[in-house]
């Protein structure tokens, strides 16, 4: 058995006072007699300090809206409502709910639990189409003495032969690619904002730490710069350095022009991996960068647009390892695929990842070709459940981007994209604090994965993969079963 | 029948949708309002100066506007006026709708059904909130003849058989009965409420999987007890003193994940009931250890039945996609019940991840197995119970429609003692409302009587619904909606 991967969490406060869910109003009508700070559990109601006989102004972000302070005040006179602050977070993709959990997770490192039943929608876009399923009898993955068993979230990087061919004596004959184990299925994707180089420097170090990559623009300053240190070309520290020599670096440089490029042979070797953007002819740098380092491994980064399964295939048969395939931040893909409705009629819309990963996935496997070549999708990954979903569309591994920035406690207020200050000062961030903040975040993602690999009975995230048949989809479920049980339905129609 | 008596919230304050709220710069307190309110939302004592807070929870809303009492219209100084309050905004989420949630506090305030969508519908956008019945016209005709009878003597029987196969046949009044919500997750007193509602009833509680305390004995014939995965306080001594025995291999909020009782709630009462070590996390193991096939599942079954063989059993399970096979396997085991826990349901502590995204909710579930069951030429010998999102009684009937003989409730019982679904059950002291509590201070709050008589009284509103709708089916029985997809409708996309 290989060693445990663990990663340790240690509780890391937020520096801002948190965006609590509820704001409460104390009324004029107060009489102070203290009863909401007997009733309340959360330490949101208390006496001021300075003048023991009024009562504070309520701690908001405290409240976890049980109501027993606005029904057991005798006055009636507080009242509770959501929060302004709060509903006004992020978007309509990056929703308050979303942010806020990754919050508690970068500050406790815990997998959320909570009590009551689901509250959400039945059923939703995108991954809000699809559950994961379970295995109710057989297939135990846990012990009751000693606690969980090994689960392994290990996943490969490159490509993996089919055979490996022996000569008569017994020598490998195959030339087998270069691979990267990679601890769990998520890697650090480039930052659609919030570029400051204590940004960069927490990533670079929670990748270090979780033994995860980092993928940054090679043409960045921080890349050119503090990077270089962090490469290894530089020493830092006695210590770090020869470490960081030692092929411990966890930084993928991404090439945004790569026919444009000269290449550097350092960085090529210091590096285990290289992203190249995808253009027509990007197949001729491949070979350029294999001939620099055979050793080194060549993703491309891929939109998922137009024809993306015949540019992945292409590029497989033409010898690439790993495709980065990528959507926009909130998982919608750039293309329009044509679409066949209940009633036969086809249409173009734009889909999302979910769909679009299935798409790329089937394709490879018609064409037999789907072990030579890594899927790495990126786009729209906010919480834990998207990485083992979009591991069951196909995808090997994910890349994430915006959860990063909300591990150091980023608001998705977009304010710095118009040249506002940042309200919680990003250029500022503590890189050793930030770096603990994502460990905690990443470390809670991963153990929910565990969760949902351990309720199918997998007992590794490779087997995860493309296993659409352990999930259940909801257009699939609908039609299964309720066109059986509104078969003798005369009408569908709502108004009868 | 069970006495129905009022028994108004336990708050000063009940949140209510109309707020009469009172600008206090501008009231006198000349006590006007008080004199014309007919309701008493509006109070006067002598020898105070001021009025005493509007009791808005009693006040008719907008239709007062019209009335020659309406005190907006009265006041001297133009301080009141009616809004919608903002508790009634805040509270409330997709699946349980402040509606839902307001609507089952009224029910069980007064044990009369409420009518309208609003209090039969959640938010959802899918699963029973899509689906609707498909009554005919007004009110309901017969096929047979038969409901004119029952109509005429009001003998619609809502009483459901729990053992279809041999040996002792037990029934149930209401075609429900308590899910397993253990000592631990909530307190003594919400347990004692719910089995006292059971007996009163003629139908069952469960126990969960902490243990059967002590308190509990008198209510024996109406207790189910639970053996799940963690044995918690499973005993020779509890399996025989009940008429039916759960086994538990999932819970639908944590589908293939085992109970969770975070260290904070156990506390020494609680670990001596399961005979743990108070303050540390009891997470029951998933699946059970000693159970890796039908064979491995008949056996302990069969060692119920040697330690008490007259129980019935249930096998309590979730939705994964084989969740027919599974039931099926049940039945050869020898279990009497087939307990569907579909992937919305209720809990006191379970990670979100497992509440949204494990295994198929309950409406898909139903008729998998219903169907199943019948292809094998088996549904005549089990008794399907639905549980997981049961919210109303609408949605019971709908799972008996979808192919269930009766369904299991859990949140709906904690939502009339009180519950806001504010999630906060899991760890620190539990609920705040004292409900999901076994803290010392906290589980004070809910007097067994009073909780007792909501509960009662939720079972009259939801037996009272029930039986109007038979009536507009033209049934005489709940029996005989059984899986009548016939009677259902799925409503259009955004209907």
């Amino acid at each position: 058995m290989p060693k445990k991967y663990n990663v340790e969490v240690v509780p890391t406060p937020p520096r801002y006072i948190p965006i609590g869910k509820f704001e409460i109003e104390r009324g004029e009508d107060c009489i102070n007699c203290g009863r909401c700070a007997i009733v309340c559990i959360y330490e949101v109601h208390k006496r001021q300090d300075e003048d023991l006989r009024c009562m504070a102004e309520p701690v908001e972000y405290r409240c976890k809206g049980c109501f027993s302070c606005v029904q057991e005040c005798p006055r009636a006179t507080l009242t509770i409502r959501e929060g302004t602050d709060y509903s006004r977070l992020g978007d309509s993709y990056w929703t308050p709910e979303i942010i806020s959990t990754n919050w508690y997770q970068a500050e406790t490192g815990k997998i959320p639990v909570s009590g009551a039943g689901y509250r959400g929608p039945f059923s939703g876009e995108g991954f809000d189409s699809m559950w994961t399923d379970m295995s109710e009898i057989v297939r135990p993955t846990r012990d009751g003495i000693h606690g969980r068993e090994y689960i392994s979230t290990v996943v490969e990087i490159g490509r993996k032969l089919p055979a490996i061919k022996f000569d008569s004596q017994g020598e490998i004959v195959s030339h087998i690619p270069p691979t990267l184990n990679v601890p769990l299925p998520i890697i650090f994707d480039t930052l659609p904002f919030g570029r400051f180089e204590n940004v960069y420097g927490a990533i670079a170090k929670a990748a270090s730490y979780l033994d995860t990559f980092m993928i940054v623009d090679a043409d960045g300053a921080w890349f050119k710069g503090e990077g270089r240190k962090e490469r290894g070309g530089e020493r830092r520290e006695k210590g770090e350095g020869r470490k960081a020599r030692g092929g411990k670096s966890h930084l993928i440089p991404y090439i945004s022009q790569p026919t444009l490029h000269s290449f550097d042979v350092d960085l090529i070797k210091a590096c285990k991996m290289v992203e190249l953007k995808y253009e027509e002819d990007v197949l001729s740098v491949v070979n350029e960068v294999k001939t620099l380092n055979p050793g080194s491994i060549i993703s491309v980064r891929v939109p998922f647009g137009d024809n993306v399964e015949e540019i992945v295939e292409e590029l497989t048969y033409g010898g690439i390892e790993v495709i980065h395939l990528y959507a926009d931040l909130n998982g919608q893909t750039f293309g329009k695929s044509l679409i066949k409705n209940a009633s036969q009629q086809t249409f173009r819309k734009s889909l999302l990842i979910n769909d679009m990963t299935q798409n790329v996935h089937r394709h490879l496997v018609d064409f037999k070709i789907r072990d030579d070549v890594t899927l790495i999708v990126s786009g729209g990954i906010a919480m834990a459940e998207h990485v083992a979903k979009v591991i069951i569309c196909g995808a090997d591994l994910t890349a994430i981007d915006l959860p990063l920035l909300f591990a150091l406690e980023c608001r998705y207020c977009k304010d710095c994209q118009e040249d506002l200050a940042c309200p919680v000062e990003l250029k500022d961030v503590n890189p050793e604090w930030g770096a603990q903040r994502i460990i905690n975040l990443i470390g809670a993602w991963r153990n929910q994965l565990i969760e949902i690999l351990g309720a199918m009975g997998l007992r590794e995230v490779r087997r995860l993969r493309g296993e659409m048949g352990r999930a259940i989809f909801l257009e699939d479920i609908e039609k299964d079963t309720f066109d059986k049980v509104f078969a003798m339905e005369v009408s569908y129609d709502a108004n009868d | 029948m069970p006495t129905i008596k009022k028994a108004p919230s336990r708050f000063p304050n009940e949140i209510c949708e109309i707020e009469v709220q009172r600008d206090i710069s501008k009231c006198i307190n000349c006590g006007t309002c008080a004199k014309v309110c007919p309701f008493g939302v509006h109070e006067r004592k002598t020898g105070y100066n001021r009025v005493s807070k509007t009791l808005s929870y009693l006040c008719i809303g907008t239709s007062c506007e019209d009335k020659p009492f309406y005190c907006v219209n009265h006041c001297p100084r133009g301080a009141l006026s009616l809004g919608v309050s903002s508790e009634y905004r805040t509270i409330g989420d997709y699946r349980w709708t402040r509606d839902l949630i307001i609507g089952t506090w009224k029910q069980a305030e007064t044990g009369i059904p409420l009518k309208g969508q609003r209090y039969e519908i959640g938010n959802s956008g899918g699963g029973f909130d899509r689906i609707s019945f498909n009554f005919q016209d007004g009110e309901g005709r017969g096929e047979n003849g038969a409901e004119d009878m029952a109509h005429k003597s009001g003998a619609i029987s809502t009483e459901i058989d729990l053992n279809k196969r041999e040996g002792k046949k037990i029934s149930i009044k209401v075609p429900f009965y308590g899910g397993g919500m253990s000592f631990g997750s909530i307190s003594l007193s919400v347990m004692l409420a719910k089995a006292k509602a059971a007996r009163a009833w003629g139908t069952f509680t469960c126990t969960g999987e902490g243990g059967y305390p002590e308190a509990l004995k008198e209510y024996d014939d109406n207790v189910i007890t639970q053996v799940a995965t963690g044995l918690f306080g499973v005993m020779e001594d509890t399996i025989q003193r009940v008429k039916i025995v759960e086994f538990k291999y999932a819970q639908g909020a944590k589908p293939g994940l085992g109970g969770h009782l975070l260290g904070d709630k156990v506390t020494v009462e609680v670990a001596r009931m399961r005979e743990a070590i108070s303050g540390s996390s009891l997470f029951s193991p998933f699946p059970f250890h000693s159970v890796y096939s039908v064979e491995d599942h008949k056996k302990h079954l069969d060692w119920i039945k040697e330690l008490n063989p007259d129980a019935i059993i249930s096998v309590k399970v979730s939705t994964p996609t084989d969740v027919d096979m599974v039931a099926v396997g049940s039945y050869y085991a020898g279990a009497n019940i087939i307990h569907l826990d579909g992937s919305y349901g209720g809990t006191g502590a379970a990670p979100d991840i497992a509440k949204k995204n494990i295994a198929m909710p309950i409406e898909y579930a139903i008729p998998k197995v219903h169907e199943f069951l019948k292809q094998e030429g088996l549904r005549d010998t089990m008794t399907i119970i639905a549980s997981g999102g049961i919210r109303t009684a609408h949605d019971a009937l709908k799972a008996i429609a979808l192919g269930a003989d009766g369904v299991v409730i859990g949140t709906v019982e904690l939502v009339a003692l009180g519950c806001v679904r504010c999630g906060n059950c899991e760890s620190g002291r539990g609920c705040p409302r004292g409900i999901a509590s076994t803290d010392p201070e906290l589980s004070k709050a809910i007097d067994l009587e009073w909780g007792a008589q909501r509960l009662i009284n939720l079972y009259a509103a939801w037996r009272g619904e029930i039986v109007d709708v038979l009536k507009r089916f033209g049934m005489k029985s709940i029996e005989e909606l059984v899986g009548r997809y016939d009677c259902l409708c799925y409503l259009d996309e955004g209907a």
